[in-house]
């Protein structure tokens, strides 16, 4: 009877140690998390950013690996829920995990004191906190990718390029209601004092699927120049009503979440002449994308939909992945027996010079101080089917954009804002 | 043999009558998991301490803290995650102000308590759907106040780290300390609310849960029970909120505490079981982990089984899979997982003879 009953515990306390898995067995393998939202918030990008990076990986693979090692890319459903996504983190960690993209802000705040304790590299392209640009201050931090405040002072100087002054021009921008939405107002309020443009702001709430009551009071400000800044559905919202209030879209940009499916939303043809910062190039033009379009897709081992290929989402996936497996080839140039840690591929990331991806990029530079690689880009126009460069790789407005990284930054140091 | 041996138990006073647990076995179940939780860090690996068992507990006390007012008293709340928020906010600044944990813990509480009793006085004049609309506006209001006051949500990038701090002379760093503040918390909360049913307040709750006018007649002042209720369970939250972000999130922004934590919290409160303190813990186990489980058998038999399925559609099957369970279950039984350990309880307490009918 006895017998019986320690038998029933033992078992009750022995299931939870059955799903144990033992790590990982000891082979030549680097191992990237991607414990990304497909399901919640960032849905309008994480199919395509997602396949765009595995394709990346399966083409070096494909190709033999880094140094003969294989990329391995653990992708996961996030749910853009912290739970969830530190599960991930912790159960890849033990798995000998040396970088992680999440791919959510969120999730990415929460993980940021983590990283910094576990020395593993955060990617935060796109996302997270700007000032992470700081690396003295966020060493393990590394967006990778031109941050917001990068991109409003590139479309603020190329708004100056066609103006050639911008004195006494009206900036407006129209904006999700939310931290993210916010977070290019006090770049675009510094370059309006300097710069001498009128400059307001016109929120709109969250999602943004309804944007009616908002774009008339746009219409009425007669801006010169409209800088519009949501994600997803209040994209393609934007431009419907801005289009139904007859604004002229060539005198409108947005930030890098622009894509060819808000333009199916909107109507091709009804969207044309918007503008859009490009952090790398579109379509399947760059000799990347051919060569996945060829070795990948061609052999049937794509990780998704080969129509989605040369996307500009997709691109965006290619763009981190390459930069990536860049880092990890600069780690083994630096010290090619490893051990592959965190550290050992910080200093790869770290000291990645003039990398192209083959003319994907603008020639980017990663030092210890620079974690966003430069700053460049280049806007781009919707011309009806795809988007064509208005002008070439360039970067501008780097020292009011390193001045705001460089307060946000201390403020993270002094007292943790 | 039985496990839940009911002979020999003899009451010979009320104190012995009234005590939580009469059985033997039922303490010597509470007693074992008890150890077995302070026991944990040893035990488990580092991954099942900080990926399940600290959230686990955490979002079990806010259950805990949600069912009270839904299960104890019967109002509805879909807004507890901002009545969180305003505790962690409040508690996060304090600290940064020099206050010492506990106080700030506490007055995260007390700030819950008073803002959201406010809401709360709404249950006063409506109730079910109306009153779920009205919280729901709590949930919008909380949410828009952070976000648009700079000093609360710290400005541009609207994220607050949480500084060193030290909880009952406890320096909460790293995993251990984190998991057992966070195990402190919930057992205060678990104990309290164990104890609300043998207090008048409890038994006033549960008046005026099952008929608020029929409680008024026999002289239970409604008025001030809902508000109580409203004001214990929104303390209860504004406490969580504080242990949320000192022992989970460490970083405190508003994107934490929208209205999908709140949803979240409901599932646990009614997949638990209303009105029930085990239930809290079961309610809050399922919901947290059957998502990831989920993804991580798949993902395994994927990479297993050699079959290449779209990450799209990776990301949706275990969600597929998940509110298929969720529909599934509470069809078969409605009364939440307390009452499914509740059948198995009442099946053995007879057994070998047949079923307690209960």
């Amino acid at each position: 009877m006895k017998l019986t009953r320690r038998a029933f515990l033992a078992t009750a306390i022995a299931i939870p140690t059955i799903g144990l898995r033992p790590a990982a067995a000891d082979e030549r393998v680097i191992r990237f998390g991607m414990p990304q939202d497909f399901t919640k918030i960032y849905t309008f990008l994480a199919a395509e950013y997602s396949q765009g990076q595995l394709d990346y990986f399966s083409l070096v693979n494909g190709r033999g690996g880094v140094n003969g090692y294989k990329i391995v890319a653990d992708v996961s459903d996030s749910a853009n829920e912290i739970p969830r996504a530190i599960e991930t983190y912790e159960r890849l960690k033990r798995e000998g995990m040396v970088l992680i993209d999440p791919l959510s802000t969120p999730v990415a705040r929460a993980l940021v004191p983590r990283v910094l304790e576990d020395k593993i590299n955060l990617v935060t392209a796109f996302s997270g906190r700007s000032d992470a640009a700081d690396g003295s201050v966020f060493p393990y931090v590394m967006p990778l990718s031109p941050n917001y405040w990068t991109q409003a002072g590139l479309i603020v100087d190329f708004f100056r390029q066609q103006d050639r002054d911008l004195r006494g021009k009206k900036i407006v921008l129209v904006h999700l209601d939310t931290p993210f939405g916010k977070e290019p107002i006090p770049i675009l309020q510094t370059l309006g004092q300097k710069l001498g443009y009128r400059f307001s702001t016109f929120p709109y709430a969250p999602p943004g699927n309804d944007q009616a009551a908002v774009w008339p009071q746009v219409r009425r400000a007669k801006a010169d120049w409209i800088i519009f800044w949501g994600a997803g559905v209040g994209q393609s919202s934007s431009l419907s009503e801005a289009i139904r209030n007859g604004i002229a879209l060539d005198r409108m940009c947005s930030s890098v979440w622009l894509s060819e499916s808000d333009m199916d939303v909107v109507g091709k043809g009804a969207a044309k002449g918007v503008l859009k910062f490009e952090p790398c190039g579109s379509g399947r033009g760059p000799k990347i994308i051919a060569d996945i379009v060829r070795e990948v897709a061609g052999k049937g081992l794509g990780a998704g939909s080969e129509a989605k290929i040369g996307t500009a989402y997709y691109n965006y996936g290619v763009m981190m992945a390459a930069i990536m497996v860049e880092g990890v080839r600069a780690a083994f140039a630096k010290s090619p027996k490893g051990p592959i840690t965190g550290p050992w591929l910080n200093e790869g990331l770290t000291s990645i010079t003039d990398f192209t991806a083959e003319g994907l990029l603008p020639a980017m530079t990663v030092t210890k101080q620079d974690h966003q690689g430069g700053g460049r880009g280049r806007i781009a126009r919707w011309d009806g089917e795809k988007f064509v460069p208005q002008t070439d790789w360039f970067s501008a407005n780097q020292d009011v954009v390193w001045a705001e990284i460089m307060k946000s930054s201390e403020a993270f140091k002094t007292t943790g804002q | 043999m039985m496990f839940y041996r009911r002979s020999g138990i003899l009451h010979l006073d009320y104190r012995s009558e009234r005590q939580l647990w009469p059985l033997r076995f039922d303490r010597f179940l509470v007693a074992t998991v008890i150890a077995l939780l302070l026991a944990a860090p040893l035990i488990v690996n580092r991954l099942y301490l900080v990926a399940y068992l600290v959230p686990w507990l955490i979002w079990s006390s806010a259950t805990l803290g949600l069912n009270l007012l839904m299960g104890w008293a019967g109002q509805v709340h879909l807004g507890y995650g901002a009545v969180m928020a305003i505790g962690a906010y409040t508690s996060v600044h304090l600290v940064r102000f020099g206050a010492p944990l506990e106080l700030a813990m506490l007055a995260g509480g007390v700030a819950s308590a008073a803002i959201g009793v406010v809401f709360g006085a709404a249950a006063l004049r409506i109730k079910s759907l109306y009153l779920a609309m009205a919280t729901i506006a709590m949930q919008y209001i909380i949410d828009f106040a952070i976000i648009h006051l700079p000093g609360v949500s710290g400005g541009v990038l609207a994220s607050i780290q949480v500084p060193p701090v030290r909880f009952l002379g406890l320096q909460i760093e790293g995993d251990l300390s984190a998991y057992y503040m966070a195990f402190f918390v919930c057992a205060m909360i678990a104990l309290f609310l164990l104890n609300v049913d043998r207090t008048a307040f409890g038994r006033a709750l549960a008046a005026v849960r099952e008929r608020d006018f029929a409680a008024e007649i026999i002289g239970i002042d409604t008025f001030k029970y809902k508000l109580l209720a409203f004001w214990a369970s929104s303390f209860i939250g504004g406490v969580v909120g504080c242990v949320l972000v000192v022992c989970y999130l460490r970083t405190v922004s508003p994107d934490q505490f929208h209205l999908d934590l709140s949803i979240q919290i409901l599932a646990m409160v009614l997949l638990g079981g209303l009105g029930s303190v085990l239930g809290s813990f079961f309610g809050a186990g399922l919901v947290l982990f059957t998502p990831i489980v989920l993804n991580v058998v798949i993902g395994a038999a994927a990479v297993r089984f050699g079959f290449q399925i779209d990450a799209d559609l990776k990301a949706h099957l275990p969600l597929m899979l998940y509110g298929t369970l969720i529909v599934a279950f509470l069809s078969i039984e409605p009364l939440g997982l307390a009452k499914v350990y509740g059948n198995v309880r009442n099946y053995f307490l007879l057994w070998p003879f047949r079923t307690a009918r209960t």
